[in-house]
């Protein structure tokens, strides 16, 4: 059994007592503006969360990822290190809405929906067993199926959730097809039985099982964004308010991979290793077609959502060669964490301009350099770090990454083609961060200086010092991604 | 006491070689902050660092001389045992130096240059940025650190070029309305700032790729560590890895120092301040290249000696570099914008560079080639900062790059002329009194002795790029300063423009450059004796490689001992023909160059072809430019837009009756469609997972 001061249940009882209580107290206080109030609360529920954690890791009290329980829940690393990650995502947009919901209608309820999807986000990687991944998983989705739709006056907000919620409501349904199928293979829901049944699956059944792990493929990588899976995607992030998306892209994604190591990569492995190379194929075409797509875009949201396409596939990278090189999970972890903060800034940035400019065409943001000089100077170091610029954090993510994919290649053939192929793939991103940052600093004349949000100044600065500190300095962060990696050989079986 | 007066000193070579190139980074993180109160003191910020810079250089000289090395590492990353650090041997001091002083003078020069700038403070910073990423790559112990000042090179490079980002016509290169192959020959500041970014990435990524490739193998970046266990060395050449891992570092070299087929981005670099040119070309930016392959070349070449064979490596770069001196070369003889003039130049001899060290990798006597190599570097250096320098005041006071629009100068700029001569003797190499003539008779006596079966033609490349060199200098020298004064000045002056001398801190700073080049060229062979013996000791020191003794048997009198006759023969027929053909063309002008060249369809051909660089430029447009562009639409066009024309950019956000038309768009339009490739995907993934 867990011990009640375990990690994830503290966690659902701060954040589920204040998301909860958050409307009640909005109808109790019988007004509707407002907006700083919830938030700050919100604000303060999601940093003692965060704190939490952190104090679990500092005092040792967290153990090292195990593959497998007992329980429905573990409190370990893995699941630890995402709660980090999430919980830094839902302060970004907490933080980024207190502009954006300024004068805007029902912000309690607004507030309480980011917290209630934080709980599902940081549940999945604490989960190890189906049924309550399932039902984190929903506990993430349903919230953000509101919010994506919470500007209901504003047709694209409309449509954004409307298509959101239809692939969310597909891709539930082949989840829990890929979990009957497993439980009727296995007799089990706990994701240690499954895998141990699986390992001793009579031959026959083989094809069944694959067919289970592709439901979770498609499935999880539905929110992961992962092409063919990915077309809601750019309409989703583009409808729907900035702040939400920027939950959508550096958070539920986040979930998803979470997911996906959970089940498949720490289960999987005893199956057999073909689906190595399906996830090897879909991160490259993934990655490949986020960046060229993301090259033609004239909206900045957009071009951001094919820009977390493709970060996706470098992801997947690590997942794909996770079983040949030690180095795999932990590149897929470390850029996890460095993509949630590098995208979070660049798209609390584009709230910040949406906000105060009310522009995401990207021709009418010359000259943003001058009118906007410390969210611009935000947006660039998380662009040049999202490229892997050295000396910026994504820089190392990636090193490691594509050194897993080389590493690999001492034992399967194709993996140093993954390294090759997100190499070529970093080269051409630059090419739209290039043209965004010439936009942004080498033209246009004569703008003046506005005035920026406070709350958005914070988080740029805030991911600038990340950003350039851990580029520089990065062993603190190395070290965490290695305690909080499970190791995967192909020897490991529950 | 002796320890620990040996181990005082030892803290004191590693502080001066840390600050070498902290302290240009420290100006650059304080000059913006003081530009906020006051845009002059910025420019004295600029100068007293780099001065500060270039005498930690400068006080580590005692000791390079004794062929000593201070290295000095502390931990970086711990948790893969990655450790940073500083490697001063008598290669990196020495560039340090040629670096260091030749960025000082750049400074001062650039006062002077700069003034009144609006962006000054932008200006100086990235200039302070660029000196400590070059002299960073320069002390590094590693190459992960090398990448990193590669990288801040990279950076600084792409913002100096474009500085001038208001792409100004007159910040333009190229002839307004020239086309080649359909493509315009005419590049805006901006353009060409992230040309020279992308084409040098392409060398950045092979760089990164060759890095980790020994990285995996040794499990270190170090140079001393690589050096000291050459197991991973064993391993990977059993395996065929270890040349293309070298080839491919020399790929990053060759994007940086414009090298033959990466060389097209330093034309368009031109469109920078004149004095970033001055930095690029002398001592910034190409120079990294040859500095790379020199940090390479021993190790490389003590690894062949322990019987682990790389010559292929070897002679990649021999004709990488021979390609494009001889390229370079020929496309300087026919430009008019005397700036580009110059970068061909420049391009050209790093190609002579390159040449010979990769002739000292194939022959038995590697320090011949190798001083030969770092020789010609440090005489470039100074002549190629003078005269781009002296060519910007020229731009200054004539406000055309054309040298069409130049001529008859010599009595308006009389201390330019003079000391545009001097360099521009170093450059065609006049011989036994410039630096440049001791240079390129090492280079050409290296090749020649070499005893490598492909000696002889390299040799003739080689010799012909000189008279070309020679030619061009002659015929740059002879349009901007003899003839008559063109149009151009005459209108300037009937306007009342009085066309003067540059300001003082201006001709100063080129001045002391002529004057280095004419007086080290007086005792170039000292001077070169010195090298050669300082590179025998380090080399034998810290790599194990014995020079051969060499048998004398000199025809020559005393003062030339060591030249090898045919050699000298040539670099002195090279600088007679090429400067008399450009006397009689652009001096003398007995005869009119543009009869001369459409006097028959066959000189006019080549002509065009030379001028039309080759096709090169416009092929590598067509091929990664014009191509992807067009792959990216047919991309967009069959793949995503079908999604976006029914979806939600136009037709939904401009609808009246939204909520209509969102129903139907996603319930009859693009939905279904999104849904049916979910479905497809699904197939797709379960089939890939039961192949």
């Amino acid at each position: 059994m867990l011990e009640i001061s375990s990690t994830p249940l503290v966690i659902i009882a701060i954040l589920g007592t204040v998301g909860v209580l958050l409307p009640i107290i909005s109808i109790a206080r019988k007004e509707k503006g407002s907006n700083s109030f919830y938030a700050v609360i919100a604000f303060s529920a999601l940093i003692v969360s965060i704190g939490y954690v952190a104090y679990q890791f500092i005092s040792d009290k967290i153990l090292p990822s195990a593959l497998f329980s007992e329980d429905v829940l573990v409190d370990d690393a893995f699941g630890g290190f995402f709660a980090i990650a999430m919980l830094i995502v839902a302060i970004f947009t907490t933080v980024g809405s207190f502009n954006y919901m300024r004068k805007k209608n029902y912000p309690a309820v607004y507030y309480s929906l980011i917290l209630l999807s934080t709980i599902g986000m940081v549940l999945i990687a604490y989960s190890t067993d189906l049924v309550m991944l399932f039902v984190a998983w929903e506990l993430m989705s349903i919230p953000t199926y509101v919010l994506v739709g919470f500007m209901k006056k504003n047709p694209s907000s409309n449509e954004a959730a409307l298509k959101y919620f239809l692939f969310g409501a597909l891709s539930s349904a082949i989840i829990v097809y890929g979990i009957s199928l497993s439980y009727g293979l296995t007799g089990s829901t706990n994701i240690g039985e499954v895998i141990h049944g699986y390992a001793t699956l009579d031959s026959s059944l083989l094809p069944l099982a694959l067919l289970s792990v592709g439901m979770f493929i498609a499935g999880f990588g539905f929110k992961m964004g992962l092409v063919p899976f990915h077309q809601w995607l750019p309409d989703t992030y583009e409808g729907s308010p900035p702040t939400i998306t920027t939950l959508l892209s550096a958070g539920t994604k986040k979930a998803g991979f979470a997911a996906t190591i959970r089940i498949i990569v720490l289960g999987m492995v005893v199956l057999n290793l073909d689906w190595t190379l399906a996830l090897g194929v879909i991160a490259v075409m993934t990655m490949t077609i986020g960046n060229i797509a993301a090259i033609m875009q004239k909206n900045l949201a957009r071009m951001l959502a094919y820009s977390s396409i493709a970060h996706a596939g470098y992801i997947l990278i690590g997942l794909a060669v996770a079983p040949f090189s030690h180095l795999g999970l932990q590149g897929s972890l470390y850029q996890i964490l460095n993509h949630a903060v590098m995208k979070g800034a660049a798209f609390i940035a584009v709230t910040g301009i949406v906000t105060t400019l009310a522009v995401t065409n990207i021709d009418k943001l010359k000259g943003l350099g001058r009118r906007m000089p410390i969210t611009s100077l935000g947006l660039v170091i998380s662009l040049f770090a999202l490229a892997g610029v050295p000396p910026l954090a994504g820089f190392w993510s990636k090193i490691m990454l594509f050194g897993g994919a080389l590493d690999a290649g001492s034992t399967i053939w194709w993996a140093p083609w993954l390294a090759i192929a997100g190499v070529l793939n970093s080269a051409l991103s630059l090419a739209y961060y290039g043209w965004l940052t010439r936009k942004m600093y080498f033209e246009g004349e004569t703008e003046k200086r506005v005035s920026e949000p406070k709350s958005i100044i914070a988080i740029m600065i805030f991911s600038i010092i990340f950003l350039v500190g851990f580029g520089v300095y990065p062993d603190p962060i190395i070290k965490f991604v290695q305690f909080a990696a499970p190791t995967l050989s192909l020897g490991i079986m529950p | 006491m002796a320890t620990e007066m040996l181990g005082f000193t030892f803290e004191v070579g590693a502080a001066s070689a840390w600050l070498i190139w902290i302290l240009p980074f420290v100006a650059a993180l304080i000059i913006p902050g003081i530009g906020k109160f006051s845009k002059h003191a910025t420019g004295y910020v600029a100068v007293g660092f780099a001065l500060m810079s270039a005498l930690s250089a400068a006080s580590l000289l005692p000791m390079a001389l004794e062929a000593h090395e201070v290295h000095d590492q502390i931990s970086w990353i711990h948790s893969i045992s990655l450790k940073a650090g500083v490697l001063a041997d008598p290669l990196s001091v020495i560039m340090a130096n040629v670096v260091g002083w030749i960025s000082f003078l750049i400074m001062i020069y650039s006062t002077g240059y700069m003034k009144g700038d609006k962006s000054i403070t932008r200006f100086w910073f990235w200039m302070m940025f660029f000196i400590g990423s070059m002299q960073l790559i320069v002390l590094s112990d590693n190459l992960l650190q090398v990448f990193f000042g590669w990288e801040g090179v990279g950076l600084a490079s792409y913002a100096l070029i474009s500085f001038w980002y208001r792409d100004k016509k007159k910040d333009h290169v190229g002839t307004e309305g020239r086309t080649v192959l359909g493509l315009l020959d005419y590049y805006s500041p901006t353009h060409a700032g992230m040309k020279a970014f992308i084409m040098t990435k392409v060398g950045d990524v092979m760089m990164i790729a060759g890095m980790l490739l020994i990285f995996l193998f040794a499990g270190t970046f170090g140079f001393r560590e690589l050096l000291h266990d050459a197991t991973w060395a064993t391993t990977m050449s059993s395996q065929g890895l270890l040349v293309p891992a070298f080839i491919l570092l020399f790929g990053g070299a060759v994007g940086k120092s414009a090298q033959f087929p990466l060389n097209e981005w330093l034309l368009e670099a031109m469109t920078g301040p004149t004095a970033v040119s001055a930095l690029i070309h002398a001592a910034t930016m190409v120079k990294a290249g040859v500095f790379l392959v020199m940090r390479l070349a021993p190790l490389v070449f003590a690894l062949s000696a322990a019987g682990i064979l790389a010559d292929q490596f070897f002679e990649i770069i021999l004709l990488v570099g021979a390609t494009t001196a001889l390229l370079l070369g020929l496309q300087g003889m026919v430009n008019s914008e005397i700036k580009k003039v110059l970068a061909y130049s420049t391009g050209s001899q790093i190609g002579y560079m390159m040449m010979v060290l990769g002739i000292a990798g194939l022959s038995q006597q590697f320090v011949n080639g190798y001083t030969a190599g770092f020789f010609h570097l440090i005489s470039h250096a100074m002549f190629k900062a003078s005269l781009f320098m002296a060519a910007g005041s020229l731009l200054h006071v004539v406000g055309s790059r054309f040298m069409t629009d130049m001529g008859g100068l010599r009595k308006n700029m009389k201390k330019t002329y003079a000391f545009m001569w001097a360099a521009g003797l170093g450059l065609m190499g006049a011989p036994f009194i410039t630096t440049g003539f001791w240079s390129k008779d090492s280079i050409f006596g290296a090749i020649y002795t070499s005893g490598h079966p492909w000696a002889i033609p390299i040799f003739a490349i080689a010799v012909l790029t000189a008279v070309i060199t020679a030619f061009y200098t002659t015929r740059m020298l002879g349009l901007v300063f003899f003839g008559s004064k063109s149009k151009h000045i005459q209108k300037m002056e009937e306007e009342g423009h009085h066309i003067h001398e540059a300001p003082l801190s201006m001709w100063v700073p080129y001045g002391i450059l002529a004057v280095l080049t004419i007086a080290i060229g007086l005792i170039g062979l000292s001077f070169e004796g010195g090298l050669h013996e300082l590179f025998t000791n380090y080399l034998e020191g810290t790599f194990g490689i014995h020079s051969v003794h060499e048998i004398e048997n000199s025809i020559l009198p005393g003062f030339l001992d060591g030249i090898n006759p045919v050699a000298l023969i040539a670099s002195l027929s090279a600088f007679a023909v090429g400067t008399g053909l450009g006397y009689v063309f652009y001096i003398g002008r007995w005869a009119d160059p543009v009869k001369f060249v459409n006097s028959n369809i066959f000189f006019s051909g080549i002509h065009k072809v030379i001028l039309n660089r080759f096709y090169l430029n416009a092929i590598v447009y067509w091929c990664f430019v014009v191509a992807p562009l067009w792959l990216s639409r047919g991309v967009f066009r069959y793949f995503e837009k079908t999604a976006i024309e029914y979806g939600m950019n136009d037709g939904v956000q401009k609808a009246v009756g939204w909520s209509a038309r969102v129903i139907q768009g996603t319930q009859t339009g693009v939905t279904q469609s999104y849904l049916f490739v979910f479905g497809a995907g699904l197939l797709f993934v379960v089939l890939i997972l039961l192949i």
